[in-house]
């Protein structure tokens, strides 16, 4: 394997030579990826927004955004304006500041966890050796915010929301948990990039969706039900509890919820392409193509191409995923609470828990095809 | 011991069952997906109601006896009747009349059993206002006669889906003379003219 | 004093204050409410003191497991039981009083003790950087502190079938007879067919 682009190193070393210490350089580098990830998850909202009501509109025939932009682009940043200049209403009887911190402790996990989202080789924020697992513990957060929220707005509504999205949330990041344990079984380590490395080299045959067909699906239904996405909507159910937790909220703090369940479908569907669909590895293994016509693996633009292959390919993957949950959320109803409970304690988990054991079994039989 | 077999054999069965159906749903709302959009630009385009549409209530004061037909027939005696006895002439003097369209359900049977035929329905159904007491029309508001959708310059309209040519489902940009599919009023009209001639010739050729 | 060495301290300084100042109003703090949401708090700058010990996996087991189950489980247990009972004076109350103080007091000084006599300088200073942190506290865990481990798998599955018997209500006699008065209405005697799996499929 090549070494790939080291964006961090150049930065710091061009730096270096017009004079800075290193110390200051690193520093001045620091808040770059930051800034970049912030801009990232928000403009991957957008489109993940965009897109929500373009396919909706397509699903029930219509058109959907038009007019804001060519073919209605700029609809989600007009929304974002719009709650931006509204009036941020505090209700009377209302607990004022755990009314605000919460949707920001809502919302601050989630973009945390884009640390841990590779989109190449070099081109990630960190690589940390707890990656995923760095994952599921910020995701498990959230229900704390959720639940200050649902408290403090004073409201009935609001808290069974509340209370509801806590119990969904504890209740299915323990098979999520399990199904990310088979896969981290197989690649013998937590951080995200050795994940896909494990899965590299073979295209699309390579990929863990192959090796773990049970494994992706509980993955991919917990996800779901984290995101608290249709069918899993329960928290938020218009029809039962208005809006749920969200229910008092208006301007830039309910933006703040908005924004953090879209950060964290896209979110949910770029760990999943991680996971089992090989991260930024394309379907035909690429590097061998550079051998083929005879290009030195290291020639720079032949990199450049790399690493924006890698993450065009990433991000194929994620919003196809985000495809299928928008398609999922007109296709099925949503579940009654005892029907999500049963799903999540009496399938998700003993299925996950004996695929778990399967995958550990399979490792030790077949150690070359399971990650020996 | 085969007992619990054969339960974790039918769990596993409809476990299947439930993914081949959400599957199918998947097809579905996908299929739906490359279907050509319905959408009619609501305030710019609108479609043309049809004949038989049964919009806001015209009436016609000269026309009305004031027999109540109406208030009988209606579901909910929803129209009011005003009038007194003129002693002079011996008939019914109408002083006012009205409907509140807030209540109404536009069902149209006061127009049906309407002996002069001094009530009728349009093709209005915009009928929104600040206040549910404006729905209230007297006598004078249901006297006047609505927009034509076709007549407006600010909008374009739109055909029904039934007066569109054999085998177009989009309403937009129609070629100039495009006639609906099937057989027209007054074609039949013509046809059913025609043989009633022909029977009446053969019926006086039977004579003679 | 370089910049990571100064990031350091600082933020080893910030994150001892709000978790004192978070502790203290736990404990304080008369609404139970906030003292359960402080209490995450609490958690949250332990574990970003064990980041700084560059413990990576424990402290991100402690959000998962401290502040995402058991600070959202203390939150639970607030937010169902909402009963409001009246502050009565109770007879005896100075003795409870005085003995929470001398256990309260013993504590601290046994706590106290333990600080000074501990000797904390490890020696030599480790600078190794263990890479794996993971790997590291498998081994430990499977090897030298495998009784520990185990003891508490054990204990976690004794409190699953106590959990489980208090959900399953058929074990326990139900002993309650809710009086009757003019007002309260005949109910329906709870069906527990659902739970013998009879009938539900």
């Amino acid at each position: 394997m090549n070494s790939g682009i080291d964006l961090q190193g150049t930065f710091i070393e061009s730096l270096q030579d017009l004079g800075l210490t290193p110390g200051l350089a690193k520093l001045l580098w620091m808040p770059l990826p930051m800034g970049l990830m912030l801009i990232g998850a928000t403009i991957g909202v957008l489109i993940a927004v965009w897109l929500e009501r373009k396919i909706s509109a397509a699903v029930q025939q219509r058109i959907g955004p038009e007019y804001a932009g060519p073919l209605g682009v700029l609809q989600p940043v007009a929304d974002g304006i719009k709650l931006v200049f509204k009036e941020d209403v505090i209700p009377a009887k209302s607990d004022p500041w755990l009314f605000t911190i919460g949707p920001a402790i809502v919302v601050i996990p989630v973009f945390l966890s884009y640390l841990i989202v590779p989109f190449g080789e070099k081109i990630s924020i960190t690589d940390i050796n707890v990656g995923i697992f760095l994952w599921i513990a910020l995701s498990s957060i959230a229900p704390i915010g959720l639940l200050m929220s649902g408290y403090a707005s004073n409201n009935k509504y609001s808290l069974l929301g509340g209370l509801r999205a806590a119990a969904q949330s504890i209740s299915y990041e323990i098979p999520l948990a399990l199904a990310v344990l088979a896969v981290v079984m197989m690649s013998n380590s937590l951080s995200t990039i050795d994940i896909v490395e494990q899965q590299s080299g073979y295209g699309i045959l390579g990929w863990n969706i192959w090796r773990q067909p049970v494994g992706f699906i509980i993955f991919w239904i917990a996800a779901l039900a984290e995101c608290e996405r249709l069918p899993f909507d329960l928290p938020e159910a218009e029809e039962e509890l208005v809006a749920g937790y969200q229910t008092e909220y208006s301007g830039m703090k309910f933006a703040l919820f908005y924004l953090g369940s879209y950060v964290n479908l896209v979110l949910s569907a770029l760990v999943f392409a991680v996971l089992y669909l090989g991260g930024w590895e394309s379907i035909i293994p690429i590097e061998n193509l550079g051998a083929l016509f005879g290009i030195s693996e290291n020639a720079p633009w032949l990199q450049v191409i790399d690493g924006a292959l890698g993450i065009t390919m990433t991000l194929i993957k994620a919003y196809f995923l985000v495809f299928t949950a928008i398609l999922l959320r007109w296709t099925v109803p949503r579940v009654r609470i005892d029907q999500l409970l049963n799903l999540g304690w009496k399938f998700m988990l003993p299925v996950a828990l004996v695929n778990l054991l399967l995958t550990a079994a399979l490792k030790l039989t077949f150690p070359f095809a399971f990650g020996g | 011991m085969f007992n619990v077999l054969k339960q974790v054999t039918d769990y596993a069965k409809e476990s299947l069952q439930a993914a081949k159906y959400i599957g199918q749903g998947l097809s579905v709302t996908f299929d739906h997906m490359q279907r050509r959009p319905v959408t009619v630009q609501y305030p710019y385009e609108k479609v043309i109601p049809s004949e038989r549409y049964r919009g806001r209530i015209h009436y016609e004061f000269d026309k009305c006896i004031a027999c109540e037909v109406c208030v009988r027939v209606c579901p909910i005696n929803l129209p009011v009747v005003d009038w007194e006895f003129d002693k002079k002439s011996k008939k019914k003097k109408l002083n006012h009349y009205s409907i509140d369209f807030g209540v109404c359900i536009f069902c149209g049977n006061c127009v049906e059993y309407c002996p002069t035929n001094c009530l009728s329905m349009t093709e209005e159904y915009e009928l929104s206002s600040f206040d549910r007491h404006e729905l209230n029309y007297d006598n004078v508001a249901l006297g006047r006669l609505p927009y034509k959708v076709t007549q407006d310059p600010m909008v374009t309209p739109m055909r029904e889906l039934a007066y569109l040519p054999k085998g177009v489902l989009d309403p937009h940009d129609l070629p100039a003379g495009a006639q609906r599919a099937g057989r027209h009023p007054e074609d039949i009209a013509e046809e059913l003219r025609a043989a009633q001639a022909k029977e009446e010739e053969s019926k006086e050729e039977k004579v003679n | 004093m370089n910049i990571a060495e100064g990031v350091q301290v600082v933020s080893f300084f910030i994150l001892s204050a709000t978790m004192l100042a978070a502790a203290l109003g736990v404990v304080l703090l008369s609404n139970i409410v906030y003292s359960a949401f402080l209490l995450g708090g609490v958690f949250m700058s332990m574990a970003g003191i064990y980041l700084l010990l560059n413990a990576d996996f424990v402290a991100a087991a402690q959000v998962l497991i401290y502040v995402g189950a058991i600070n959202v489980l203390i939150l639970f247990a607030i937010m169902l039981v909402n009963k409001r009972e009246d502050f009565s004076e109770l007879p005896g109350r100075w003795i409870r009083k005085i003995s929470t103080a001398v256990v309260c007091a013993g504590l601290f000084v046994l706590l106290g003790a333990m600080v000074i006599v501990t000797p904390w300088a490890i020696e030599p200073p480790s600078t190794a950087v263990v890479r794996e942190t993971t790997v590291v506290i498998g081994k430990h865990l499977f090897s030298d502190f495998l009784l520990p481990f185990e003891l508490a798998s054990v204990l976690l599955l004794m409190a699953m079938v106590g959990a489980i018997i208090l959900a399953r209500r058929d074990f326990i006699p139900e002993q309650i007879q809710e009086r009757e008065t003019a007002l309260t209405l005949p109910e329906r005697p709870r069906e527990l067919d659902a739970l013998e799996g009879g009938t539900g499929k």
